[in-house]
């Protein structure tokens, strides 16, 4: 089958979204299971995709017009974009799944709407090869996140979305800024080419230029200072909607700023931008880990556990050798599965329960007992426990860390797990042991969810092989620039 | 006033930065490398004349897609942010007869200079985004002069939808037809209007495709502003 | 130094994210943001410019080696589009944020939120 057809993970969503309007006539029923459809067709496409980038073991590139890269865009789908987009459609799928009973506030159809072209924007930020297509991408997500951010109409909601929106707006600018340094001092906007002529740039105008695409990515990716926005966008977001947004949405903007860094190699003035951006993910760590153990409402909670974790995923990214990029990929991995499990059961609880305090989860061992046991796998998960996956992915980060030279940052990242582990065994505890309550009904799709998403978990922290695998050569692809420009068909573009 | 002084001088580092970057790039410069392959190719490998155009539309084109998108997501959010039950105008003030008389003149003019944009957008400065936007400036001009006016919502969102598939379903023609998305064929595959460059028949897909641009974004402006000028009905 | 248009748009971005930062008004935030974005696509188009050469439409009598680079010209049109959609969704977020709290200072409504 011609790998052109990979062009149908972009064209699939966006079509379907387009028809929407026109099958408002079938009602909320039919729009939900048109939801599940849609995305259950587009995990099947990402599938096969996946399927072909491993066993063959070379990249598609799609290029969109028959132009040859850099004249035309191209999708570069490697191991790592190969193994996302499959990340973000499934999890696309179990999040339509669970809109069925969570989602009650109209309009539905816009609702859809919105939900498949947020799946359509991660999946193109991770697929692309040019930057500028980055950038459209990139506002795709952004702008769906914020009408998304503002669906429950509260005032919180609406308050939580302009603090996003501005901080967003801000980003924006500050990444075209950049784009028109690196743009005006090489001439193309393909990444491939980029990183060939790389060295010619002019140190001042790459590590400006290089800074200025870090800060609007780094609204995306929640790195301190510009991540004011999310403890407030999580709560305030329909519970399916933060699932999106912790699962995938900021992976899509850690793989963004991954990616330009290593493209840009060989610039000379390259370490200083790694010291900055060091910099900003060990700050993020600290002041979330902080902030989250004063939190009485649960999923803000949560939301700034995963606030930590990505400034971990960040600091592992940036220490500039492929041992660091490995880990990071690998914790993405597994930070992905954790992150959707539990803000899936904190959000069922949600719904059933009607609130998300630390209150209504007291006695949820014998009120919900499923759901109690696949949210302890998660929060033990989280913490780095031993026999569970992200044991293995925070080891390699601290590995990695103490063989760049960076001692201190380690410390720092071992203190904030133990602060971690503080609030998420209060947690447990008080799902377990305080607290009474009658039997709920759990419902049947979900739980099947909730037990599939903790199965992996514990099988990933068992036989952890498997996935490091794939993160390794995920990992190479971000890493290894030279066989990235080999795999491109750049075409000669003239004196 | 300390806050303003944090601000003011943050910021003057900022821009003191930038302009260091900024001098490694000289204003006036000759430092095209893609840019002068498009200008030398434009008229041989996609028939339009207007440079800027037959970048994105067609070596480009994936970004256009994209930017129809963000349209549709903000037109789609500004409906589902400012959703009611029942909503209806709430202008009190009539239009000057002036303003009425004046809009009636007016607005067939509109819109056939909107079309004229769009249908030349090969040809001359402008394309779909422009000529839908002069589009929507009738349908404003006809809310700002009739307090009763409204444009036929579900129609327009219908228009809106179909217009969008239209183009993704361009590109899949290219796909099936040639192998890759959004290829043009009309230009490269059946190569009509080769000997006419210069002229209204030419440029491949370039005018279709902006032809629906133009209803997607003139519908869509219409429909935001049908949105924003509504309040809801209290029973 | 630096030429006069690039240091005009960096000007408006600086005098963009001023208002940004320190107007308390949501709308007055939200202007500052939009000629944030007007400075951003100015230095855009300024950076394509190319000395003694015109504008990229080749009609009689401009060559392809009297044009200016038309490519920054073609990511303006795309990222005016995104500053629109952004606005406008901005917009309709205000509209809400008066209809709950009933005033667009950022201070009230944060004490009003508690």
């Amino acid at each position: 089958m011609n790998v052109q057809y990979a062009s149908l993970l972009i064209a699939l969503p966006l079509i379907s979204a387009f028809f929407v309007p026109l099958i408002k006539r079938a009602g909320e029923k039919g729009i939900k299971a048109y939801l599940v459809i849609i995305t259950a067709i587009q995990a099947g496409i990402a599938g096969w995709v996946f399927n072909t980038v491993y066993t063959t073991g070379k990249p598609i590139i799609v290029m969109a017009g028959a132009w040859k890269p850099p004249v035309g865009i191209d999708l570069y789908i490697g191991h790592f974009a190969a193994l996302f987009v499959l990340i973000v459609a499934v999890i696309s799928f179990f999040t339509a799944v669970f809109s069925i009973w969570s989602m009650k506030v109209q309009p539905i159809d816009k609702y859809a709407m919105l939900l498949l072209l947020l799946m359509l924007g991660a999946t193109g930020m991770i697929a692309t090869g040019d930057i500028f297509n980055l950038f459209v991408f990139m506002e795709i997500t952004s702008i769906t996140a914020y009408a998304l951010t503002a669906y429950n109409k509260t005032g919180e909601a609406a308050e939580a979305s302009l603090k996003y929106m501005i901080l967003g707006g801000i980003g924006s600018s500050f990444f075209l800024i950049g784009l028109t340094l690196i743009y005006g001092s090489l001439g193309t906007l393909n990444m491939a080419q980029i990183a060939q002529l790389a060295g010619n740039m002019n140190p001042m105008v790459a590590q400006v230029g290089l800074a200025l695409i870090i800060f609007g990515l780094a609204v995306e990716a929640e790195l301190f200072p510009l991540n004011a926005w999310a403890p407030d966008a999580y709560q305030a977001a329909p519970h399916a909607i933060t699932v999106m947004f912790s699962a995938f949405v900021v992976k899509a903007g850690l793989y963004a700023i991954a990616r330009l860094l290593y493209l840009m190699q060989a610039v000379e003035s390259w370490h200083n931008v790694l010291k900055l951006l060091i910099a900003m993910a060990t700050l993020t760590v600290v002041v979330a880990e902080f902030a989250a153990l004063r939190q009485r409402d649960v999923k803000r909670m949560i939301s700034y556990s995963s606030i930590s974790q990505v400034g971990m995923i960040a600091f592992a990214l940036a220490l500039g050798t492929q041992a660091g990029v490995d880990a990071g990929v690998f914790h993405m991995i597994n930070h992905a599965i954790v992150k959707a499990l539990l803000f899936l059961g904190v959000g069922y609880v949600g719904v059933k329960l009607g609130g998300t305090a630390i209150e209504d989860f007291q006695g949820l061992g014998r009120r919900m007992p499923l759901t109690a046991f696949t949210l302890t796998v998660g929060s033990l998960a989280a913490v780095g426990i031993p026999l569970f996956n992200i044991f293995w992915s925070k080891i390699r980060i601290l590995i990695a860390g103490v063989q760049a030279g960076y001692t201190w940052g380690v410390a720092l990242i071992l203190g904030a797990s133990v602060v971690e582990a503080v609030y998420y065994l209060r947690f447990i505890h008080t799902m377990w042991f305080v607290g009474e309550g009658e039997r709920v009904r759990e419902g049947l799709a979900i739980s099947l969810i909730l037990l599939f998403l903790a199965a992996l978990v514990i099988v990933i922290g068992v036989y952890p092989n498997y996935a490091w695998n794939l993160a390794q050569k995920a990992g190479s692809d971000i890493f290894n620039v030279g066989q990235y420009i080999k795999n491109v068909p750049l075409m000669g573009v003239g004196a | 006033m300390l806050k303003r002084a944090l601000a003011i001088i943050t910021l003057l580092i900022i821009g003191y930065w930038i302009a260091q970057g900024l001098a490694g790039v000289p204003f006036g410069q000759d430092r095209m490398l893609v840019g002068q392959y498009y200008l030398d190719h434009v008229k041989a490998q996609t028939g339009a004349i207007n440079v800027v155009t037959a970048i994105v539309v067609n070596y480009r084109g994936f970004d256009t897609l994209g930017e129809v998108t963000v349209l549709f997501i903000a037109s789609t959010g500004v409906g589902a942010l400012l959703w009611r039950r029942k909503k209806e105008r709430t202008a009190k003030t009539k239009g000057s007869i002036v303003l009425t008389t004046g809009t009636r003149l007016l607005v067939p003019f509109i819109i056939v200079f909107g079309a004229y944009i769009f249908i030349h957008g090969h040809l001359t400065p402008g394309g779909g985004f422009p000529g839908g936007a002069t589009i929507a400036t009738a349908f404003l001009l006809l809310y700002l002069a009739f307090t009763q006016y409204e444009i036929p919502h579900k129609a327009f969102e219908q228009t809106e939808g179909v217009a969008g598939m239209s183009y993704v379903l361009v590109g899949l023609i290219g796909l099936v037809l040639g192998s890759y998305f959004l290829y043009d064929w009309i230009w490269q595959q059946w190569h009509w209007g080769i000997n006419n460059v210069g002229r209204l028949f030419s440029g491949g897909f370039i005018p279709i495709i902006y032809t629906l641009i133009a209803i997607k974004v003139g519908t869509e402006l219409s429909g935001i502003i049908d949105n924003m000028l509504k309040e809801e009905v209290r029973e | 130094m630096i030429s006069a248009y690039y240091f005009g748009a960096i000007s408006l971005v600086l005098i963009g994210l001023y208002a940004v930062l320190v107007k308390k008004n949501v709308l007055k935030i939200l202007i500052g943001l939009s000629i944030m974005e007007s400075g951003v696509n100015l230095l855009l188009v300024s950076i394509g410019y190319i000395s003694g050469r015109s504008a990229p439409i080749l009609s009689e009598g401009i060559g392809p080696n009297q044009a200016v680079d038309p490519i920054p010209q073609a990511l303006v049109l795309t990222a005016i589009v995104i500053g629109v959609a952004t606005t406008a969704l901005a917009l309709s977020a205000a509209i809400i944020l008066y209809e709950k709290y009933g005033t667009l200072n950022v201070e009230e409504i944060r004490r009003l939120r508690g």
